[in-house]
């Protein structure tokens, strides 16, 4: 579980706060989405998940423990898994399964152990086949997904993946959103995505919106892409079929907002 | 023009030469480097060819893919051998003329010798995957440990150098033809033209680097990196049967050069 308790945030050569007063408490085994614009501070919220930045005020527990307790900070990084942007700045050997291992190699995991973590990894991300392959020939998606296995080899409670999809095409989005949706549902991992495509969102269990270093709205995808002018506000886009009802709404009509899907939204208008 | 180049290529495998220990084959190359400078006479030189001749079929290595890598080298081995040729004293092929014939013996020979040389160490980082190489080398080099030498920082980068080299010429080609796009001539001018022209390709080049050297310290660090203390591997290299009959070989073969060198051949 990661908990931020007021955290406040400057970066050194930083005029304004980034993170000015985010207080937020993620479960066990949720599928948590966080979307904001540039700038909103969902990245840097991120980094503070596994110690890359420390607040300057306040402060972020991880399964209790303080991200700024130095002596402890290999525990907190074991924990939360990060897996970022660039694919290609994020695999550091010219193989496959060289990559996956690194994490386990440098908790000093023993040879055998790594041997068979870092099988399990490359099976459940569905790389398996090409372990043996260099990374730079592999697709943005494949990249990602080898990133992916890289930090599950370190066994982590929670995996944070920040704009995991930013640099890839829709195929790619596609293989590295199912791979994360399936972490968690079937591994029971948390799941922590930051993102600004709105799609990656509807599948989540938890929506958090970022909005200058604040949340701005916490809940259901459901509970919040129905606050449509807040959404408008923030410069984000809603789902079509949420759209459409807002708009039958303006109308006249009194539809629920809450229609992700066009399974929903279709009952929500005729019945 | 980037994409020749082959410098710490590693073309996967599973002959004999993909299989011995690293360690082993850094030894190797060592042997043979030291027993290509020691080589004075033609018997000596065939020896070393035919060393790496046999080295080169144990590997599955094509000669295509060694003279590949040779071609961003020709222009320096050209020029040893021009420089060869003409200041080496002796008899003149023609009388009056500048050269001669141990100037044209020795410009042969050190062609031979360069491209030898290259083609050796290209060898090993064909049949050796950097991890494994620089995995070797810090096991190599562990003793001097003992002497404050940062051992595992060293081939750290070293092997994440190697890593970036593809990623690094891919972003070359892309600035290039980026700057192609915009009317920059890389084809054209005198030599200094076209090394001003690279300038606009550097400087996006290095920043980017430098980006990337900055995600990639945190993506490390993010996997709990924190040096090669308590360090484990998942492949841990052992000495086998076959290392210790490679290194007895290559040992013969050094003495058998040294033994030819004293005779005079």
């Amino acid at each position: 579980m990661i908990e931020f308790q007021n955290v406040h945030f400057t970066y050194p050569d930083g005029k304004h706060e980034t993170l000015c007063g985010v207080d937020l408490k993620i479960e066990e085994g949720s599928f948590v989405a966080v979307l904001g614009h540039n700038g909103s501070g969902k990245s840097t919220l991120a980094k503070h998940m596994n110690a890359i930045l420390l607040p300057t005020e306040g402060r972020v527990l991880v399964d209790g423990i303080d991200t700024s307790d130095e002596s402890r900070i290999l525990e907190v990084r074991r924990r939360v898994g990060m897996v970022f942007q660039n694919p290609d700045n994020q695999i550091v050997a010219n193989v496959v399964e060289e990559d996956v291992a690194f994490a386990p190699e440098n908790l000093g995991v023993p040879s055998d152990e790594i041997r068979a973590r870092v099988d399990a990894a490359l099976k459940t991300v569905g790389m398996y086949e090409h372990r043996q392959h260099a990374p730079h020939l592999l697709s943005g998606g494949q990249k990602q997904r080898v990133a992916i296995a890289g930090v599950i080899a370190m066994q982590p409670e929670i995996i944070v993946l920040d704009e995991p999809t930013a640099m890839l095409d829709p195929q790619g989005r596609r293989e590295v959103i199912s791979t994360v949706t399936r972490l968690c549902r079937e591994k029971g991992m948390t799941v922590v995505l930051i993102t600004h495509h709105m799609e990656e969102c509807v599948g989540a269990d938890r929506l958090i919106i970022m909005s200058h270093g604040k949340i701005a709205a916490d809940g259901t995808p459901g509970e919040v892409f129905s606050q449509v002018e807040l959404m408008q506000r923030e410069g984000l886009d809603v789902p079509e079929t949420v759209r459409l009802c807002w708009d039958l709404n303006k109308e006249g009509f009194s539809l629920p907002l809450d229609t992700l899907d066009t399974q929903r939204c279709a009952e929500a208008i005729i019945g | 023009m980037l994409k020749d180049i082959t410098l710490g290529q590693f073309f996967p495998g599973d002959t004999i030469a993909h299989r011995l220990d690293p360690r082993t084959k850094l030894i190797l190359v060592l042997l043979y480097i030291v027993a290509l400078f020691q080589a004075t006479g033609w018997v000596g030189y065939g020896l070393v060819l035919l060393a790496t001749a046999v080295c080169m079929a144990a590997s599955h290595i094509s000669p295509k893919n060694i003279f590949k890598g040779l071609k961003p080298m020709l222009f320096i081995i050209a020029l040893t051998a021009l420089l060869n040729i003409f200041y080496t004293t002796g008899t003149p092929i023609v009388p009056g003329w500048i050269i001669t014939w141990e100037g044209l013996e020795r410009a042969v020979k050190m062609m031979l010798r360069i491209t030898l040389l290259i083609a050796g160490t290209f060898l090993l980082t064909y049949t050796t995957s950097p991890m494994a190489l620089t995995d070797g080398l810090e096991l190599l080099m562990n003793p001097l440990k003992k002497l404050h030498v940062p051992v595992h920082e060293m081939t750290i980068m070293m092997s994440m150098a190697l890593r970036f080299i593809p990623t690094l010429i891919e972003e070359t080609d892309k600035i290039m033809s980026a700057q192609k796009a915009r009317g920059a001539d890389f084809e054209n001018g005198n030599l200094i033209q076209r090394a001003q022209a690279l300038l606009p390709i550097l400087v996006p080049l290095f920043v980017s680097a430098f980006r990337r050297a900055d995600e990639l310290a945190v993506a490390m660090e993010s996997r709990c990196y924190h040096g090669g203390e308590g360090r484990t591997r998942m492949k841990q290299l052992h000495m086998a049967q076959r290392d210790w009959v490679a290194l007895v070989c290559g040992v013969l073969f050094l003495a058998a050069v040294i033994v030819l060198k004293r005779f005079g051949l």
